[in-house]
C-alpha cells in the first residue's frame, strides 16, 4: 500500500530502475525535473531561454549556489542554476554498494602538489546537482562566535565581516530548514534554540566516543546531524542504513537535493544538470553571462548578475579561467588573492581495537562528538594549548572498502595481515577529528597547462602545513590517543595524515585590499559577481563548514533582495 | 578474542579407506516452530488457565457470601466493578501488544523480558473474565493475578531504570529517549490495580463502597488522575523524542491533564452535583486513545517503505498499542465517577 503523500519505498519491487541514464543525459528539460521524493514522478520547471537575461545565474548546486537559488527564486528573481553533475534520484540511482557510489564524487584530473599533497575527489568534492551535501556526513555545527573575530579576539587568521549574532540569526532558518537533529541541549556556546528533531540513538563506535571523553574528563554530546530521526514531509526517518557518505537512498538525509532545491524548482528556478560552466563574460565591468557546456555544445546564458558557487577549487578555476582583456588577471582578482588562502581541516584519526562488537557502520559515521578543544584555549597539563586553532573529533564509522583502503594505504598492510586485519572489522572503532588550519597565501589554487574534456584548463592545487597546523595534529592525535585507549580500545594506531573539506580562495573580508568579497558575498571588483560557498570563509574553525555555508547563503540571498526592495537612488 | 584466519590451525586431512562410506552428520530433528509462536501458545495457555481458575474461585467464593444490599447499590457497585475490569483489559491488552512489540524488538536479550507478555496474558483474561461477572463478589484468584500485575510493572520499571542509567550518558535525554522507556512498565501496574480495586468493589459494602478506608469514589478519582497524569508524561516523553513533528502529537500531553483536572474536582464535589464534565472528559481521553492508534498507523505510513515495509516500521515507527492505555486509564475515571455519583449511567 502507498499512499499518496506520504513516504515510499527505495526498495519497491513495482518499480523498475529508471532507463535513462542521468550520467550522460541530462534529467532537467522539457519544462520538468526529477521529484527527488517520488519514484518516477517529476515536477514541472520554468525554463529560460538562453538569450533570456535571468535575474541570477548561479554556478554550482551544493550548500551554497543551491541554497541560494532557492532563497531567491522565493524571493521572486528568475535564478538559473548550473551544476556540472548529474540530476540523481537517490531513491533508484543509489545503489548500497561503495566503488558503484563514487559516482557521486568530483573526480576530473586536477593536479596537488605541495609539501603536504591533498588527496582530491572523495570526501572533499562531490559532483551532483546538490553538491557535495549528496555525500556529506550531515554534521551540522555552528561556528564558535569567537571565530568571526579570529584575528581580533584570537590572534589569528582573519576577521569575519560579519557579526556572529546576524549570524547566529541564519543558523536558527538553516538549521529550522534542515530539520536538524541535535540534542535536546548543546553543550558548548552561547545559547541557541533547539533543535528541530531529537538527537539520534548513538551507535556502539559513539559510545566509545562518550566513554573516552568521560574518561578524560572533557562533555560529549549526540552529533548535530542533518538527517532527520522525525518524519519531515516526505522524507521519512532516518533507519541507519549508514551509507551516508555515498548517497542516502531513502531521503531522511537533508541535502540539498531533497531540501532547497524542490523549494526552489516550485519557486520558479530553472537547475540545468550536466552543465560545466567554463567561462564568465563580462562587458563593461560587469558580468554578462555564463558560457556553459551542455549536451555536446558550447551555449551562453545571459544574466543580470552572476554567482560562482563551485567550491573552493571550481570557484577560483572558474575565475581565474574567466580572465579576458578587461580583467588579465581572472575575474574579482585585482588583489591577487583569489585562489590563494586554501584551507582544508585536518582529518586525522585514531584507531583500536575492542573486545565487544562495534560494528562502527551501523547507523550515520559521526554520532557523537566532543568540541572541548574548540572552546578549550588553555589546555592543561600535556594537552596544554601551544598553537591557534581548535578541533572536534567525531566517532566514526568506515564502510568495508573504505576501511580495507584506509588500512592498506594509511596502515601499510597487505596481503595475508590485510586480510587478518580486516577479520577484525567489526570490533575497531576510531575517533577521526575536524580542525582548524590556519590561512597561509602559499597554499592556493592555480591554472595548469592540462587541458581537461572540455578543454578547460585544470587546476592545481598546492598545500602546505604550516608549524602551527602540526602542533595542533599532534595535540589532537595524542589526546585522541588516550581517549581512545581509556574507553577500552587497544593496539591503536594513528592515521596521521588525512584532510577534508576545502574553504578560502576568495576570501570575504571588510577591505577590499585584503579580501576578494564583501559580507554580502559581492565581489569588490565586479559588482554584480557573487561568490557564494566555502570559499568566502577568511578562516574556516574547527568544524564542519557546510551549516556555516548554508547560513552565509541564506544571508546572502537576504541581502540581494533587501537590496532590490530599496528604492534605487 | 579469536581471530579466525588461513594461518591458524586446519582440521587434520581425513583419509578414508576405500569402500568405506563418508560419515555424514546424523539428522537432527529441530522444531521447526518459531520461537515466538511457542511465547504466543504459552502466553495464551496462561491466559485460559486463569479464566477457568478465576470462574471456579468465584464459584466457591460466591457460595460463602451470605449477605445481602439494597439491589440499587449493588448495581452501582457491580457495574463499576465491570467497568474497573473493562479499565484493566484494556490496559492488560496495550501492556501485552506493546510489551510484546517492543521486547521482540529488543530480541528478548534478556530472559526477564518474556515475564511482561506472560503476565499481561494472565491479567488480561483475569480482566475479561471480571468483565464478564455481573454478580457481586470478588474472585480470589483474579484479585491474585492482578496484585501479581501490579507487583510486576514495579519491577519492570526498576529493570528499566537500570537499564537507562547504566548507558552512557546515565540519566539524560537521550538515553531516557531510547532505552527501556522508563515509564512503560507501570501500565503493567496500572492495569494491576484497576483489577485489584475492582475485586475490592464487589467486595465493598454497595450502600458505602470504601476503598483503604476512603470513599472509593473519590479515593478512585484522584488515583486515576494521577495514573492520567503519569500516562501523559510517558506519551510526554516519547512525543518529545519524536519533536512534537505533527500537532496531533500535543493532543495526549494536553488533554488527559485536563481531564485529570476535571477528575480531582468531581471528586472534591459534593455527593449528588453534577460529574457530566468530567464524564465527558473521560470519554474524551478514552476515545483520544484509540484514536491514537488511527494517528500512529499514520506515523506508520510515514516510515521509510511506509506499510510495505510493515514488518520493520511496525517495530520501530510509533507503537500501535500504545495509545489504547490512555483509554484504559480513562474507563477507570467512569469507574470513579459512577461509585461518586452512585448511579448506574449507561455511558
Amino acid at each position: 500500500m502507498r499512499i499518496p503523500g506520504l513516504g515510499n519505498a527505495a526498495d519497491n519491487p513495482r518499480y523498475v530502475t529508471p532507463s535513462d541514464d542521468p550520467e550522460h543525459h541530462p534529467r532537467a528539460r522539457d519544462g520538468r525535473a526529477p521529484n527527488v521524493m517520488r519514484i518516477g514522478e517529476w515536477v514541472p520547471m520554468r525554463q529560460h531561454r538562453d538569450e533570456e537575461e535571468v535575474d541570477f545565474a548561479i554556478v554550482g548546486t551544493g550548500a551554497g549556489g543551491g541554497t541560494l537559488a532557492c532563497r531567491l527564486a522565493e524571493g521572486g528573481l528568475s535564478v538559473v542554476a548550473f551544476d556540472a553533475g548529474p540530476y540523481f534520484r537517490p531513491l533508484e540511482d543509489f545503489a548500497s554498494d561503495e566503488s558503484h557510489q563514487s559516482k557521486l564524487y568530483w573526480t576530473d584530473e586536477r593536479i596537488v602538489d605541495g609539501e603536504n599533497p591533498l588527496q582530491m575527489g572523495s570526501n572533499n568534492s562531490g559532483k551532483a546537482v546538490g553538491g557535495s551535501t549528496v555525500h556529506y556526513a550531515m554534521v551540522a555545527l555552528r561556528f564558535r562566535p569567537e571565530w568571526f573575530k579570529a584575528r581580533t579576539l584570537m590572534g589569528y587568521g582573519a576577521d569575519w565581516p560579519i557579526d556572529w549574532r546576524e549570524m547566529w540569526r541564519y543558523y536558527d532558518q538553516v538549521e529550522d530548514d534542515l530539520k536538524i537533529s541535535g540534542p535536546v541541549n548543546y553543550p558548548w556556546g552561547p545559547h541557541r534554540r533547539r533543535y528541530h528533531r531529537r538527537a539520534h540513538e548513538i551507535n556502539a563506535a559513539a559510545k566509545v566516543l562518550a566513554r573516552g571523553a568521560e574518561a578524560m574528563g572533557v562533555s560529549w554530546t549526540p552529533t548535530p546531524l542533518a538527517t532527520v530521526s522525525a518524519p519531515h514531509g516526505d522524507a521519512p526517518p532516518c533507519v541507519y542504513r549508514g551509507f551516508c557518505t555515498l548517497g542516502c537512498s531513502t531521503n531522511a538525509k537533508q541535502s540539498v537535493l531533497v531540501s532547497y532545491l524542490p523549494r526552489a524548482l516550485k519557486a520558479g528556478a530553472e537547475i540545468r544538470d550536466l552543465a560545466m560552466v567554463g567561462r564568465i563574460e563580462t562587458r563593461n565591468g560587469r558580468a554578462t553571462g555564463v558560457h556553459y557546456f551542455r549536451e555536446g555544445r558550447w551555449r551562453f546564458q545571459r544574466a543580470k548578475n552572476v554567482v560562482v558557487a563551485g567550491y573552493a577549487i571550481e570557484t577560483p578555476r572558474l575565475l581565474l579561467n574567466s580572465a579576458n582583456q578587461e580583467f588579465p588577471d581572472g575575474l574579482a582578482n585585482s588583489t591577487g588573492l583569489v585562489g590563494k588562502n586554501l584551507m582544508v581541516q585536518g582529518n586525522q584519526a585514531v584507531w583500536g581495537v575492542f573486545d565487544e562488537e562495534i560494528r562502527s557502520y551501523k547507523g550515520p559515521p559521526s554520532l557523537a562528538i566532543s568540541e572541548h578543544w574548540n572552546y578549550d584555549d588553555k589546555g592543561y597539563g600535556p594537552f596544554a594549548k601551544d598553537f591557534f586553532g581548535g578541533y572536534s573529533y567525531m566517532s566514526q564509522g568506515p564502510l568495508p572498502q573504505l576501511w580495507a583502503n584506509t588500512q592498506a594505504s594509511a596502515h601499510g598492510l597487505w596481503g595475508e595481515a590485510l586480510m587478518s586485519e580486516m577479520q577484525r572489522y567489526n570490533h575497531v572503532a576510531g575517533l577521526k577529528v575536524v580542525s582548524e588550519y590556519m590561512p597561509q597565501e602559499r597554499n592556493r589554487v592555480t591554472l595548469s597547462d592540462v587541458k581537461d574534456q572540455y578543454g578547460l584548463p585544470v587546476a592545481r592545487v598546492t598545500y602546505s602545513w604550516c608549524d602551527n597546523d602540526r602542533a595542533l595534529n599532534r595535540h589532537a592525535l595524542r589526546f585522541m590517543r588516550e581517549a581512545l585507549s581509556a574507553a577500552g580500545g587497544r593496539e591503536v594506531w594513528d592515521q596521521a595524515d588525512d584532510t577534508c573539506h576545502l574553504n578560502g580562495t576568495a576570501r570575504m573580508g571588510a577591505d577590499p585590499r585584503t579580501s576578494v568579497v564583501d559580507a554580502d558575498c559581492r565581489s569588490w571588483d565586479i559588482p554584480n559577481l557573487y561568490v557564494c560557498d566555502g570559499s568566502v570563509f577568511p578562516t574556516v574553525g574547527g568544524v564542519n563548514p557546510s551549516l556555516t555555508i548554508q547560513a552565509v547563503a541564506l544571508r546572502t540571498a537576504d541581502r540581494v533582495l533587501a537590496e532590490r526592495r530599496r528604492p534605487s537612488a | 578474542m579469536p581471530m579466525p584466519s588461513d594461518h591458524g590451525a586446519r582440521p587434520p586431512e581425513r583419509h578414508h579407506a576405500p569402500g568405506i562410506k563418508r560419515r555424514v552428520a546424523p539428522v537432527r530433528a529441530e522444531a521447526t516452530v518459531h520461537p515466538v509462536v511457542v511465547l504466543v501458545a504459552a502466553a495464551a495457555g496462561a491466559g485460559l488457565l486463569t479464566w477457568f481458575a478465576a470462574g471456579r474461585s468465584k464459584r466457591l467464593g460466591s457460595a460463602t457470601a451470605g449477605r445481602r444490599f439494597s439491589p440499587r447499590g449493588r448495581a452501582v457497585t457491580a457495574s463499576a466493578a465491570q467497568r474497573l475490569n473493562h479499565a484493566s483489559t484494556m490496559l492488560a491488552a496495550s501492556v501485552l501488544f506493546d510489551s510484546g512489540l517492543e521486547h521482540y524488538r529488543g530480541q528478548f536479550f534478556n530472559r526477564a523480558m518474556y515475564t511482561p507478555i506472560i503476565v499481561s496474558s494472565v491479567t488480561l483474561a483475569a480482566s475479561l473474565h471480571g468483565a464478564g461477572d455481573t454478580d457481586p463478589g470478588s474472585s480470589r484468584v483474579r484479585h491474585g493475578v492482578q496484585a501479581l500485575a501490579g507487583l510486576t510493572g514495579l519491577i519492570g520499571f526498576g529493570f528499566h531504570a537500570y537499564n537507562v542509567g547504566k548507558r552512557e550518558g546515565g540519566y539524560s535525554f537521550q538515553n531516557l529517549f531510547y532505552s527501556a522507556p522508563i515509564g512503560a512498565p507501570m501500565a503493567l501496574t496500572l492495569a494491576g490495580i484497576l483489577g485489584v480495586v475492582a475485586e475490592r468493589v464487589r467486595d465493598a459494602d454497595p450502600g458505602e463502597p470504601r476503598l483503604a478506608g476512603l470513599p472509593a469514589g473519590r479515593a478512585l478519582a484522584v488515583a486515576t488522575a494521577g495514573m492520567l497524569a503519569g500516562t501523559t508524561l510517558e506519551a510526554g516523553l516519547l512525543h518529545f523524542r519524536g519533536a512534537f513533528q505533527n500537532p496531533a502529537m500535543f493532543v495526549p500531553v494536553t488533554l488527559p491533564p485536563l481531564a485529570a483536572a476535571l477528575l480531582v474536582r468531581a471528586a472534591a464535589k459534593p455527593e449528588g452535583a453534577s460529574q457530566v464534565g468530567a464524564k465527558w472528559g473521560m470519554w474524551a481521553v478514552s476515545a483520544m486513545g484509540i484514536g491514537g492508534v488511527a494517528f500512529h498507523a499514520y506515523g506508520v505510513a510515514r516510515m521509510m517503505g511506509g506499510w510495505d515495509n510493515w514488518r520493520q516500521n511496525l517495530i520501530d515507527g510509533p507503537p500501535l498499542p500504545a495509545p489504547p492505555s490512555f483509554s484504559g486509564v480513562a474507563l477507570g475515571g467512569l469507574a470513579a465517577l459512577e461509585l461518586i455519583e452512585r448511579d448506574r449511567f449507561r455511558f
